[in-house]
């Protein structure tokens, strides 16, 4: 079936949330890259902290290396550019009318085509107020405003994971009130019970018994940092601090139990999948299409290969490997469905034309476990021969260079000798052996004791971490092995070559030792480091044309 | 413009690099992916050594396909990767200098060059780059399965008398008068092949080539790495 992105696209107007996120920032630069005709781009942005929407966005076309392409391309004339093509919107997507003013939202409501739903939670367990208000609350928003448009079609994202802990091929359908376990469930329901949990879980700790014991904390933890207990600002401000920590830990929980309990691996796929589910009971009413992606990884050529942003499933795991821990839990021949973002971002393109054209899917399903799958023991290969292509040339230290270079990543099974948790035993018995010496030994020895303890607190602490993460990634690594379709964005045929998917042409090898994994060595590795990833200094300052961009643009260029 | 008429065969090992097989199964050995793997390999590299030392002069069939046993069960990306890393970091610096200026001549004369290797593609082909335009490459080939080497190298295995045979069909195939052909050799292995071209040339032979060399008058050529 032919379909032709710059017919689709030309002249349309575009409103996109999530423009701050990994994927929805590559989507933009692609597309003003690409430029299929579009007539305007609306970017919905809220303020954060004490900078404006107009602040954030400048400062991400100024700063972020994805934009790198656009300055070396238009130079000093991007803001012309920009101001030409863009309108941003001072919005928050998990607000009623999607918190716009009310004179710019009757406007975008008769001029919008497509509305493009990027804006998301993706942390695996954040906490759950914060991911039901993002991607749950904030799905229901934006497909009420798109209801509430004049022509308007929506393109919301979501994730192929929201199929849970479920093993085998998995199709393109929206399947309403979808649980992993198959068990009766009820979406609408389940928000209520959720929301019902978190105001209790809140009173619980507004009630003076938790108070007493955060106060118990904070006393405790002011003395163990040697300051004053007597001090009541400074208990005030602790406490504060424990409370807010412990609260966000008990909403963590809550989301992981009520998540798990249903066959969801994490929060993050629990609430993607109900916003799926809320979006479901509207198929007669809007014209929608989700697009599920597998695992978005670093870009394969745009904005320019390897750009990746922020921590994602392959940055971690992948860290860990680069150093001393070598065994890494995984079951061979599993699947592993990273995807391009570049290839996500086509992807995007194709069913947003598809929804402009009339003719389009409910589910677009974006990974290559389908079509050209990459095997869980392949990727944990690629990732050592990658490491070990970077260390033997650029290793920092000599060990770096001769061992470190030598020694691959080895799957094991999780209950491995040497696993995680086996170490971590090693480490804390030999702790307190060094901490329950016999008192008559010298006072020289106890020193160098202690030391040797706290050595080894440090290295459970690492352990801790590493298997913390481990646990975050078994089902996607170990657990389950998935296959998703992917049919539905195949079965277009796009006339411009650039925007077309072909998870077949992808090169694996290539892919992820030249490509991938120098990229997490280059954007995500100096986050696990606490040190900030560079940021793109271009030669001309950009910024926002407040006057009207364009004609039939009365209202300008920034609301 | 009409194709050559008349060939070169180079034999790649000890006339344009001065290492075999034996240093390029033993890399794939060390690197394999975990330490006992190695030591596996190493022992099955370490069986394959007396083979090439004793049945080297006449057939390398059997001593290249103990050999590259080595590289069982790897997987076909950690082939590619490490035998560029080879071809790179090592065999790169293994060039023989000499015998590049005897391909430099060969082309310059108008000669269609073929390169015949004992070596797999995953590290020759890489090394190409490093070697002047050369026309064919004619080298051994592992068979995968599945993203995984069987350790069985795929038939015809070069490095064996049927490598004159080989050159035969070639010359039909190409339309090459065989007469007019020259070739570099450097082994016993490569008798037929010499024997088969017109203008055949011994290149720092072993015991077996030089006799035969001798008793042939074939003209002979020594040099080293550092010539």
């Amino acid at each position: 079936m032919r379909l032709s992105i710059d017919e689709s696209y030309a002249g349309k107007h575009v409103l996109l949330t999530g423009a701050s996120g990994f994927l929805g920032k590559v989507w933009l630069t692609i597309m003003l890259q690409r430029d299929p005709g579009v007539a305007r781009y609306y970017i919905v942005l809220r303020r954060k902290a004490t900078r404006t929407a107009r602040q954030r966005f400048e400062r991400i076309i100024q700063t972020s290396p994805a934009f790198r392409p656009l300055h070396e391309r238009y130079g000093k004339d991007l803001a012309a550019f920009i101001n030409e093509r863009i309108e941003l919107i001072d919005g928050d997507v998990s607000s009623d009318g999607l918190g716009i003013e009310p004179e710019t939202a009757a406007r975008l409501r008769r001029d919008v085509d497509l509305i493009v739903h990027c804006a998301g939670l993706v942390d695996f367990d954040p906490d759950l107020r914060d991911a039901l208000t993002t991607n749950v609350d904030g799905t229901i928003c934006v497909a009420d405003f798109a209801e509430s448009c004049a022509k308007a079609a929506l393109l919301h994202i979501s994730t192929c994971y929201v199929a849970g802990t479920r093993n085998g091929r998995i199709a393109e359908v929206l399947t309403p009130n979808y649980t992993p376990n198959g068990e009766d469930f009820d979406a609408a329901a389940e928000l209520v019970d959720a929301r019902a949990r978190i105001a209790e879980i809140e009173a619980e700790f507004e009630g003076p018994d938790r108070a007493a014991e955060i106060h118990l904390h904070a006393i405790k933890q002011i003395r163990e940092r040697g300051r004053n207990p007597d001090n009541p600002k400074l208990v005030k401000t602790i406490a504060r601090r424990i409370k807010r920590q412990m609260l966000k830990d008990a909403m963590i929980e809550e989301g992981q139990d009520r998540a798990k309990r249903r066959g969801w691996t994490n929060i993050y796929t629990y609430t993607k999948s109900l916003a799926e589910s809320v979006l479901a009971p509207r198929v007669d009413r809007l014209r929608f299409a989700i697009l599920r992606p597998a695992i978005v990884e670093s870009s394969l050529a745009d904005p320019f290969p390897g750009w990746n942003q922020g921590f994602n499933t392959c940055g971690p795991l992948s860290y860990m490997l680069a150093g001393w821990f070598r065994e890494l839990p995984l079951r061979s021949g599993n699947l592993f469905d990273v995807v391009p973002v570049d290839y996500v971002c086509n992807g995007m393109t194709i069913a947003g034309a598809a929804l402009l054209q009339g003719d389009h899917e409910l589910i677009y399903q974006c990974g290559t476990s389908d079509k050209n799958p990459l095997a869980i023991d392949r990727a944990l290969d690629l990732t050592g021969l990658a490491h070990r292509k970077h260390l033997r040339r650029k290793g920092d230290t000599v060990v770096d260079r001769v061992l470190l270079a030598r020694w691959d990543g080895v799957e094991t099974e999780i209950d491995h000798t040497l696993s995680i948790p086996n170490i971590r035993k090693v480490t804390q018995g030999f702790a307190k052996l060094m901490r329950d010496l016999p008192a008559r030994w010298p006072e020289a020895v106890h020193e160098r004791a202690r030391k040797a303890a706290d050595r080894a607190d440090e290295l459970d602490g690492d352990l801790d971490t590493i298997e913390h993460l481990i646990d975050l990634y078994l089902p996607f690594i170990y657990e389950n092995d998935f296959v998703f379709e992917t049919n539905n964005l195949l079965k277009y045929d796009i006339p411009e070559e650039a925007f077309r998917f072909d998870p077949k042409a992808l090169d694996w090898r290539k892919y992820w030792i030249d490509v991938h994994i120098p990229g997490l060595r280059k954007w995500c590795y100096p986050l696990f480091e606490g040190k900030t990833p560079e940021n793109y200094k271009p030669r001309h300052k950009f910024t926002l044309d407040e006057a009207p961009a364009s004609e039939g643009q009365p209202e300008g260029g920034l609301r | 413009m009409t194709t050559p008429k008349r060939a070169a065969f180079f034999r790649a090992e000890g006339v344009l690099v001065s290492r075999g097989v034996l240093a390029a199964t033993a890399y794939y050995a060390a690197n394999a992916q975990k330490f006992s793997e190695r030591a596996l390999r190493f022992g099955v590299v370490a069986l394959s050594a007396p083979l090439q030392g004793l049945l080297g002069q006449n057939d390398r069939t059997l001593a290249n396909r103990i050999a590259f046993l080595a590289a069982r069960g790897m997987s076909e990306d950690r082939l590619a990767e490490l035998g560029e890393e080879y071809a790179e970091d090592i065999l790169k610096d293994k060039i023989l200098d000499r015998g590049v200026e005897l391909l430099k001549r060969a082309r310059a004369e108008g000669n269609r060059v073929v390169v015949l290797s004992d070596n797999i593609t995953e590290i020759m082909e890489p090394l190409l780059q490093h070697l002047p335009k050369i026309d064919d490459l004619v080298c051994n080939h592992l068979e995968i399965v599945d993203g995984e080497a069987t350790g069985k190298l795929l038939d015809p295995v070069i490095g064996s008398h049927g490598d004159g045979r080989w050159a035969q069909a070639y010359a039909e195939r190409h339309g090459l008068d065989l007469k007019a052909c020259t070739a570099y050799g450097s082994h016993g292995t490569d008798l037929l092949l010499l024997a088969a071209v017109g203008k055949p040339c011994a290149v720092n032979p072993d015991f077996t080539l030089r006799r035969s060399a001798r008793e042939a008058d074939w003209p002979t050529i020594e040099y080293q790495e550092k010539d």
